[in-house]
């Protein structure tokens, strides 16, 4: 579960947390669509050297290293899976690619998810003229991540406890072994949601239709600079992309 | 026996949990570990059958370094109840959870059955046998998670709150049961907040606090002190209150008893108008 850390918010005081949650949106939105748009390494590799500084600026180097280690299985999975699978002509090159369009996109996601605090994240969907409601239940599901991971945990030992080996076996065995945390896990979730549910309306949740708020998230000059670089790179790749094409250097491939 | 040399906890280095816990326990013993929440009670358990190992320290089973076994190998003989059963709970009856955790320890398929039917009969669950544990109420799941973990018979049975929403009835079987696998020669540890069934039926009691064992004796002396009741956080067992009211009259009462035995012996003897 530790690949999900990249996506918890962490208190800290960077550039990047002092951004607008709006212009961090734009630019992961941009940064993912751009790193959807290749499947060449090259490509991907120079998107990972414009991410990742973004990474190093918001403080958050080693909690990217801890989520990319966590990943490692499933990145190694997605190698060694298309490499076998694919009907490519060089399927190594082809699924080394992928792997890194994946580490991309994380990388562009979590750049929003680590930075944002879960109250800015609704806030700034309310601007957007999004419901309170549903603004509030997605920084309710930002917000019930970690407890989610904790719980996996408790009941991970709960399991280990009365003998299930996790951590032995061959795949299959390994995949039931799923069984045993992920109903539990579901059912404490409902448990948690309906008890949650409760707990609003005895606090009149929905009480008023016109609700005010302490703080308002206001757009600055460098929220305006980041969202207009990031659409103009966006723009500039889709430029490349249909009109005048990659050049040929880029689509260079491993020969295997 | 299960033996801690000095075991240091950490969780991800945030807080220290354990600060060197060093302790004893006996093969038959019935203990009580009680502390404020936090106090590392629950770190401390969970570090009997392998779920957490000491950063620093040892813990010795039988003379075997714990280091060197699985969690599933000392779950044979280790049997934890988690505070939440919903954590373990997953099967769609009663029964099957029962037999999971059999089959998972490895008892064939007929012993497994016929252990399964004699604990539920023990916890009163022959009724919800065909149930699903999701329908149960908090107080039966509580007992169907309990029922998993002892229908294995571990030699050492490791409880978390076990009392927490059990009536008194309840309470008192629970206690039975406890008591007739102690008489079977099996060491219980509970973790618990509840003072009153820790005196009734605890002879020794662990106090934490802090990360540290601050008292470890008899029960009624470790309870009855007024230190380690200020550093639980706990309130004076009500047969200690009893004791200290009546000691406030009669001068030569002793006013740490905590066994009503030991207190009804006592009025008796006033009331008949001996001297004490």
């Amino acid at each position: 579960m530790s690949f999900l850390e990249v996506f918890q918010y962490t208190r800290k005081d960077s550039i990047i947390h002092n951004l607008d949650p709006r212009a961090k949106l734009v630019l992961a939105f941009s940064f993912a669509s751009v790193s959807l748009s290749y499947t060449a390494i090259i490509p991907q590799l120079i998107i990972f050297c414009f991410i990742f500084p973004l990474i190093v600026a918001s403080k958050s180097v080693r909690r990217w290293i801890t989520s990319m280690k966590g990943l490692g299985a499933l990145l190694l999975f997605i190698l060694v899976f298309n490499t076998l699978l694919s009907t490519s002509t060089t399927p190594f090159s082809y699924s080394l690619a992928l792997t890194f369009r994946l580490v991309n996109l994380m990388t562009s996601f979590s750049l929003f998810f680590l930075t944002v605090h879960p109250d800015q994240l609704s806030q700034a969907l309310i601007q957007m003229r999004v419901r309170f409601e549903f603004a509030f239940a997605v920084s309710m599901a930002m917000r019930y991540v970690p407890t989610l991971a904790n719980e996996a945990y408790a009941i991970m030992d709960a399991q280990r406890a009365r003998g299930v080996e996790l951590d032995k076996g061959n795949i299959i065995t390994r995949i039931r072994n799923i069984v045993p945390i992920i109903v539990p896990l579901i059912i404490v979730s409902i448990r948690r949601a309906l008890s949650v549910a409760e707990s609003m309306e005895s606090r009149a949740f929905g009480a008023s239709q016109n609700r005010t708020y302490m703080e308002r998230l206001s757009f600055r000059k460098r929220d305006w600079a980041v969202v207009i670089v990031s659409l103009f790179v966006f723009i500039v790749v889709l430029y490349f992309n249909l009109i005048i094409g990659l050049p040929e250097w880029m689509f260079y491939g491993l020969p295997f | 026996m299960i033996m801690l040399e000095n075991v240091q906890f950490a969780y991800e280095g945030i807080y220290s949990a354990l600060r060197g816990v060093s302790l004893q326990i006996n093969t038959g013993e019935r203990i009580a570990i009680m502390g404020t929440n936090g106090a590392g009670k629950t770190t401390l358990i969970k570090h009997i059958n392998g779920l957490l190992r000491p950063q620093n320290g040892r813990v010795f089973l039988d003379e075997r370094n714990t280091a060197h076994m699985s969690v599933a190998e000392i779950a044979r003989e280790v049997g934890l109840v988690f505070q939440n059963p919903d954590h373990q709970l997953f099967l769609d009856t009663v029964e099957k959870e029962i037999l999971f955790g059999l089959k998972k320890l490895g008892f064939s398929e007929e012993e497994a059955k016929e252990r399964s039917s004699s604990t539920l009969e023990k916890l009163g669950l022959t009724d919800l046998i065909e149930r699903s544990p999701f329908s149960l109420s908090g107080g039966e799941r509580k007992r169907v998670a309990l029922a998993s973990v002892l229908a294995s018979h571990p030699r050492i049975l490791a409880l978390d709150e076990p009392t927490i929403g059990q009536d008194a009835l309840q309470k008192r079987y629970l206690a039975e049961l406890l008591m007739e696998m102690n008489e079977a020669g099996k060491t219980v540890i509970v973790v618990t907040h509840d003072i009153e069934f820790v005196i009734e039926y605890f002879p020794r009691t662990i106090a934490m606090a802090d990360g540290q064992i601050i008292a470890d004796g008899l029960t009624g002396m470790v309870l009855s002190n007024s230190k380690v009741q200020e550093l639980c956080s706990l309130t004076s067992p009500q047969m200690t209150q009893a004791a200290k009211a009546l000691a406030s009259y009669f001068p030569t009462v002793s006013d740490r008893m905590t066994q009503l035995d030991e207190l009804e012996a006592t009025i008796t003897q006033i009331l008949e108008g001996g001297r004490i």
